[in-house]
């Protein structure tokens, strides 16, 4: 039988552990963005060398799964470096740095969308190379960036239970533990199950409407 | 500290079977989730209502949920449901496969739909029925169409695998993580499980970027 008490009573452990799932993910995204910006418009614009150095970066994230490299971000690194990494910290890092990868692509993508003309136009203009990127090329490729980086922060807020392995005290290991506790694993993890769809499912759909209305301003 | 990679190489027995598991794992699910994703494309263009919208619910839901959480759930839900006990390499055969079935119909759905309109009223006006114009002028037309996205999604998919090393598949996560808790080589072993997956994904990786250059639609 259904006995969703095991919820009930837990929910406000169950609540906080919602709270860190966000905060993972933004803390991510943060990260994420950072580095794929820098990393997207250094492949696009920088020199040959570096931008084979940076694919190298760009492929291997996209070509190891994230629970390895969430695994060796906290278990392996710290032996490296000679630091040991909390949980969340690890979790912030492996999840960011495999999200900067997807994201460097998403930047790269909406730079070089735009006609190069434009940087041509800028340059005779007697901008700056920066500047032109900054002023022109930039503010054109953010908007046909938008739809793909809105998918980016449902992707990562979905990873971020893989982050349980590590033992951030996130929605998905904290369901693992009440579940353990009751015995009750089918109605904890249905709740968070439903707790997911209703946190993803609107950025989803709000993505969607979005884009939408942005879809004209993008074309050039 | 001082490093002994020869753990590795004593281990490596266990770990290519791990590999091989892995790679098992990824062309059963892909095989049946593009049998499943079509079901359910199909089945999102169904002229009655209640199947479409069951269809779009189960889309839907599979899409917006982690992984993670889905093979769990199948974990459990299944025992309690067919009230046998499936094998944990069932078990996440089913999870990954529901999971990549929702992710396929919509590529599907995609594909079908990106042939224009025009198409199947000229066929249909030519006198062939239905399914004689998805058969013989839409599929053929949308199989390349959709080559891409499925590309990309059997990436995902061959990562995703390790997923199932928390329910105690002896997939490459899972037994590179056993070596790590039985020798305590805790650096040598995770670095050699990396580098393994990277020597599988890497060309697979770069195979699909090539795909999408090679068959991207540019209308």
């Amino acid at each position: 039988m259904l006995d969703l008490t095991p919820v009930l009573v837990n929910w406000r452990f169950l609540t906080r552990a919602l709270g860190t799932t966000l905060l993972l993910s933004l803390l991510a995204m943060l990260v994420g963005l950072v580095v794929g910006t820098l990393v997207g418009i250094l492949r696009t614009y920088g020199p040959r060398g570096l931008d084979r150095v940076l694919a190298l970066y760009v492929d291997t994230f996209r070509a190891v799964p994230l629970l390895v490299i969430l695994v060796w971000t906290f278990f392996a690194f710290p032996l490296v470096i000679g630091y040991a990494l909390d949980p969340l910290q690890a979790g912030v890092v492996g999840l960011g740095l495999h999200s900067g990868a997807y994201i460097a692509e998403v930047i790269r993508g909406g730079l070089t969308s735009v006609r190069r003309g434009q940087m041509r136009a800028a340059l005779a203009l007697g901008m700056t190379r920066g500047q032109a990127i900054l002023t022109i090329i930039l503010p054109q490729a953010a908007i046909r960036m938008l739809p793909p980086l809105g998918s980016q922060l449902v992707l990562v807020i979905k990873d971020s239970a893989l982050a349980a392995v590590i033992a951030v005290p996130e929605l998905m290991r904290q369901s693992q533990i009440v579940a353990g506790q009751t015995f009750r694993p089918f109605e904890i993890y249905t709740t968070a199950m439903i707790v997911y769809f209703l946190v993803l499912y609107p950025i989803a759909r709000g993505i969607d409407r979005i884009y939408q209305r942005l879809a004209p301003l993008g074309a050039s | 500290m001082t490093y002994d990679w020869s753990v590795v190489w004593e281990n490596r027995g266990l770990l290519l079977e791990g590999a091989w598991t892995t790679i098992v794992l990824t062309v059963l699910t892909m095989a049946v989730a593009v049998v499943g994703g079509l079901v359910l494309a199909f089945l999102r263009m169904s002229p009655f209502r209640v199947v479409r919208a069951g269809a779009t619910a189960f889309v839907e839901f599979f899409r917006a949920t982690p992984l993670i959480l889905q093979i769990y759930w199948v974990f459990y839900i299944l025992p309690a449901t067919f009230d046998i006990q499936f094998s944990a390499f069932t078990t996440g055969l089913v999870g990954l496969s529901l999971n990549v079935s929702a992710f396929n119909s919509e590529t599907f759905r995609a594909g079908i739909t990106s042939i224009r309109r025009g198409q199947w009223h000229a066929a249909l006006a030519l006198g062939m029925t239905r399914a004689q114009v998805m058969r013989q002028v839409i599929l053929p037309q949308a199989v390349w169409r959709v080559l891409p996205a499925l590309a990309s999604t059997w990436v995902s998919l061959f990562k995703d695998t390790s997923l199932v090393s928390t329910i105690a598949v002896a997939d490459l996560a899972y037994n590179a993580l056993q070596v790590r808790a039985r020798t305590y080589r805790i650096l040598e072993v995770l670095t050699a499980m990396a580098v393994l997956y990277w020597l599988m994904g890497y060309p697979q990786a770069k195979l699909v970027d090539w795909i999408h250059r090679r068959f991207e639609v540019v209308e």
